[in-house]
């Protein structure tokens, strides 16, 4: 029965990628985006099935190759993920069916309805991959299909470039990932995910491999960087997908890893909260400055990916410690974490789709006044931010709350360098959390409140009704998330000491009808609509609004260390001695730490040596038959056993 | 029947000869005197050819001396002076990476770097040493014709080095791999190399690589848009 699920929803996905590409019109689009909200719902059923009842399926293998088996396999951390999947795909399906239409030609549209079925069959099959072969033939589908997505409008200059930097990074993330498989394919001699039973010195190497490669797909500082690019160059739904569901499908990767090995490191556990907490602390920082809406969304990943990975590295030190329950309850903050993330991110970017695409600006500072003019995508942006800033009863904060506890009951941990570790770790992520809460009541005063700031703001309107519904659905299951977060959690098998949130949230409602109650029988004079009082100016213009680099501007002066800026000259002259101005420009800019320190020297190394390799190949036949000459001779002293 | 013993001496002394002829043809400057060098060089392999046949009695070797005799003695040397005729150019002056002296002291490398690798390969095999030896003197011609083809710059002494290389693989075959087998192949080799020269022929044989493609473009044979 759960076979039947799965396989239909895979063929699902399969005919919504293939519809598309036979005949162009708006009816196939539709179909196509019918047919992966259609797999959502059954993959909803299998996951589900699967996390309840703890019954796991076992596929038939398929051997395409001597030695290359094609496994499917579908255990509670498969199933984990894809719930979320099935989760996040409805709403994208849903709003796309409208979205996509904005597209520029008929191709354009049939091609991205392809795309994204693919994407997401992508995805899913990486999840579902038994071996590490479908794993990385998959993961290379999932990374190029989502390259053609970014690449979605390749017109632009800028676009190019966040395919090419997207392309660059992905490609790093895969052969990290084969190295790491590689030298456990050696280890083990089979691709199968199977236990690790190896002493960590062995598994040193690939778990390395392993965390850079997962690590540079989920966007962990120092790679992140992709992240910042591909986000606002991607369609909007895309980036929904990419956000809320790949980052996570690296997360599943490294726990698929790490949860196979049986005796793991405690310098891994230390290395991966440190990674994850400055990703965290980093990405909101960033965020907070940024003045792209969705720009500012994909830092916002970071971080959250940045907690997801505290969460694993406390799950590591815990096991390392022997404190079993503690591990469980980290583990279980962090998948929650990332179930959420998915649910709440993918909202916020099809929100900021709807917001760009009635405003025609990406800019911050030129919305304003939105609530009014597009009330609906103002309340479900709002149910994001609440969420993403974590504040009760959201699922954001169920989420946080797990790792939280996790976090105070580490006085169990008896090493005392240690304890000092998780004590700077619980502080940074706690200051995380603060700066998350600062970042998006900026975002969404900013976006929505107060008065339009630009004539394109003032003129949105409300979007078409399946731009609405789409992420409707992510923002009652954020809020239901939250609500029932105790009884889901123990659907899903953890029984784990936890705050009804229900109760919390029933209470939280009573308070506040009481207070407004209260208040209203208690007014003594009627309400009085006015204008606000303007220090005595007659009428108020946008522009003595709150601006966003107003708004971050305390927070840009406590980090100020962190935004180093950076003085750039470019000058030409007419002359080679340089002594004959002709014109110039002078900068101040914010300094790319990462990209102008860590990116750009190799690549500009990996460029000079392949000046230089190139020169090698020079067009003369002398040296191709040398070439050949010297390869004849090296073969022979090798093979001569000389060496 | 004549005494093999004094067969061998023969054979030895013409390995000789086949070594000294490699080392002309890498250093020869005058175009008609490479190629009187290659052809004695296939003449001395027709030769051991024939006295091995005498050794042994097998009929293959009688046949691949006379396939020798005539494909590498008479039909190739005679295209290869027609066109040394056609052209005005009789020497190949230039070389490249390599000046005639280092790239004969570099074949004295070749030549041990092959007995060293082969005395390994053959160790423990039942192999007398004029078999042996044969098998030396085939690898080192085979890697002395590569030589040539990458040091000297004129077409025609590029094909007559590939040619020579060619020798050395009929040297070692001779003397060490199955032969039937071998007379096919070689059978081919030869006729694709007839075939290739007697193509090339028309245009451009007194030139450098690099030149010939110029007159390539000029005739439009590859490229009919580029030469506008």
């Amino acid at each position: 029965m759960l076979e039947v699920l799965m396989y239909g929803a895979i063929a699902a996905l399969i005919s919504g990628t293939v519809l598309p590409l036979l005949y162009r019109s708006k009816n196939t689009r539709k179909a196509s985006f019918g047919l992966s909200l259609i797999s959502s719902v059954l993959l909803l059923g299998f996951a589900g099935a699967i996390l309840y009842t703890g019954k796991e399926p076992v596929f038939p293998a398929i051997r395409y190759l001597p030695g290359l088996d094609f496994t499917l396999a579908a255990d509670r951390l498969a199933a984990g993920f894809i719930l979320l999947i099935a989760a996040v795909v409805p709403g994208v399906s849903i709003y796309s069916i409208e979205y996509v239409e904005h597209a520029k030609s008929e191709a354009r549209k049939n091609l991205q309805a392809a795309l994204t079925n693919l994407f997401i069959l992508a995805m899913l099959m990486v999840v579902l991959a038994g071996n590490m072969v479908g794993f990385l033939i998959f993961w290379e589908i999932m990374s190029l299909s989502s390259l053609l997505l970014v690449l979605h409008d390749y017109s632009s200059e800028e676009n190019k470039k966040a395919g090419f930097f997207y392309f660059v990074m992905t490609n790093i993330s895969t052969a990290f990932l084969f190295l790491g498989f590689i030298i456990l394919f050696r280890l083990t001699g089979s691709a199968e995910f199977g236990p690790l039973e190896y002493s960590a010195s062995e598994l040193a190497l690939p778990f390395l491999f392993l965390f850079i490669g997962f690590g540079v797909k989920a966007g962990l500082v120092p790679f992140h960087k992709w992240l910042p690019y591909a986000h606002p160059a991607a369609p909007s739904s895309v980036s929904a997908l990419m956000s809320g569901v790949m980052l996570k499908v690296a997360v599943y990767g490294f726990l698929r890893f790490l949860l196979s090995v049986s005796t793991p490191e405690l310098w891994w556990g230390v290395l991966i909260i440190t990674a994850g907490s400055l990703s965290a602390l980093f990405g909101v920082i960033y965020a907070l400055k940024e003045n792209d809406i969705k720009r500012l969304l994909a830092y916002s990943s970071i971080e959250n990916i940045g907690i997801i990975f505290t969460g694993i590295g406390l799950y590591v030190i815990f096991r390392v410690e022997g404190l079993e329950s503690l591990a469980l309850l980290s583990l279980a903050g962090s998948c929650f974490h990332a179930f959420n993330h998915a649910l709440f991110k993918s909202l916020l970017f099809l929100c900021a789709g709807s917001i760009v695409h009635a405003t025609g600006t990406r800019k911050i500072e030129a919305f304003g006044g939105l609530v009014k003019s597009m009330p609906a995508t103002s309340a479900l942006f709002m149910v994001g931010s609440v969420s993403i800033a974590a504040l009760p009863p959201t699922n954001g904060f169920a989420g946080e709350l797990l790792l939280y506890q996790a976090f105070f009951q580490s006085f169990a941990v008896t090493n005392p360098l240690l304890t000092v570790f998780l004590i700077i770790a619980l502080s940074s992520f706690a200051l995380t959390g603060a700066l998350a809460a600062a970042l998006f009541v900026k975002l969404f005063g900013i976006t929505c409140l107060a008065m339009p700031r630009s004539e394109k703001s003032s003129l949105a309107k409300e979007v078409p009704k399946h731009m609405l519904i789409g992420p409707a659905i992510p923002a009652a299951l954020c809020i239901l998330g939250g609500l029932f977060s105790k009884q889901l959690l123990s659907l899903a098998g953890w029984e784990i000491e936890f705050p009804d949130l229900l109760l919390l949230g029933l209470l939280l409602g009573l308070i506040y009808a009481a207070l407004f109650l209260i208040i209203r029988s208690k007014e003594t004079s009627p309400a009085r609509i006015s204008e606000t009082w303007g220090c005595g100016i007659p009428t108020l213009a946008p522009y003595m609004e709150y601006s966003s680099a107003g708004f971050s501007e305390p927070l840009v002066m406590i980090f100020k260390n962190i935004y180093r800026t950076k003085i750039v000259h470019r000058a030409e002259y007419f002359d080679r001695q340089e002594s004959l101005f002709r014109n110039g420009n002078v900068e101040i800019r914010l300094l790319r730490f990462f990209e102008e320190y860590l990116y750009i020297p190799p690549a500009r190394a990996i460029e000079s040596f392949s000046k230089y390799v190139s020169k090698l190949q020079n067009g003369k036949l002398d040296s191709y038959v040398l070439y050949a000459f010297l390869a004849v001779i090296v073969l022979i002293i090798a093979t001569g056993g000389f060496v | 029947m004549i005494d093999p013993l004094f067969l061998e001496g023969i054979i030895k002394i013409l390995f000789v000869f086949v070594l000294i002829s490699a080392g002309l043809i890498i250093s020869t400057r005058n175009l008609s005197s490479v190629l009187t060098t290659y052809t004695i060089q296939s003449f001395l392999l027709a030769a051991v050819s024939f006295l091995l046949y005498l050794i042994d009695g097998k009929s293959q070797l009688l046949l691949l001396a006379g396939l020798t005799l005539a494909s590498k003695v008479i039909l190739i040397p005679y295209f290869i002076s027609r066109i040394e005729e056609k052209i005005k150019i009789g020497r190949d002056l230039h070389f490249a990476y390599l000046e005639p002296t280092p790239s004969l002291l570099l074949s004295i490398g070749l030549i041990l770097l092959s007995y060293t690798f082969l005395s390994k390969v053959f160790e423990g095999l039942p192999l007398t040493k004029l078999f042996f030896f044969g098998a030396v003197i085939g690898l080192s011609l085979t890697l002395m014709g590569m030589l040539v083809m990458f040091s000297r710059k004129k077409v025609v002494t590029k094909a007559l080095g590939y040619l020579s290389m060619e020798n050395g693989v009929l040297m070692f075959g001779l003397f060490v791999t199955e032969l039937p087998f071998i007379i096919e192949v070689l059978i081919i080799i030869d006729l694709v190399i007839l075939v290739m020269l007697t193509t090339i022929l028309a245009v451009g044989m007194d030139s450098s690589i690099e030149e010939y493609r110029q007159k390539f473009r000029k005739l439009q044979v590859w490229t009919g848009v580029e030469s506008q």
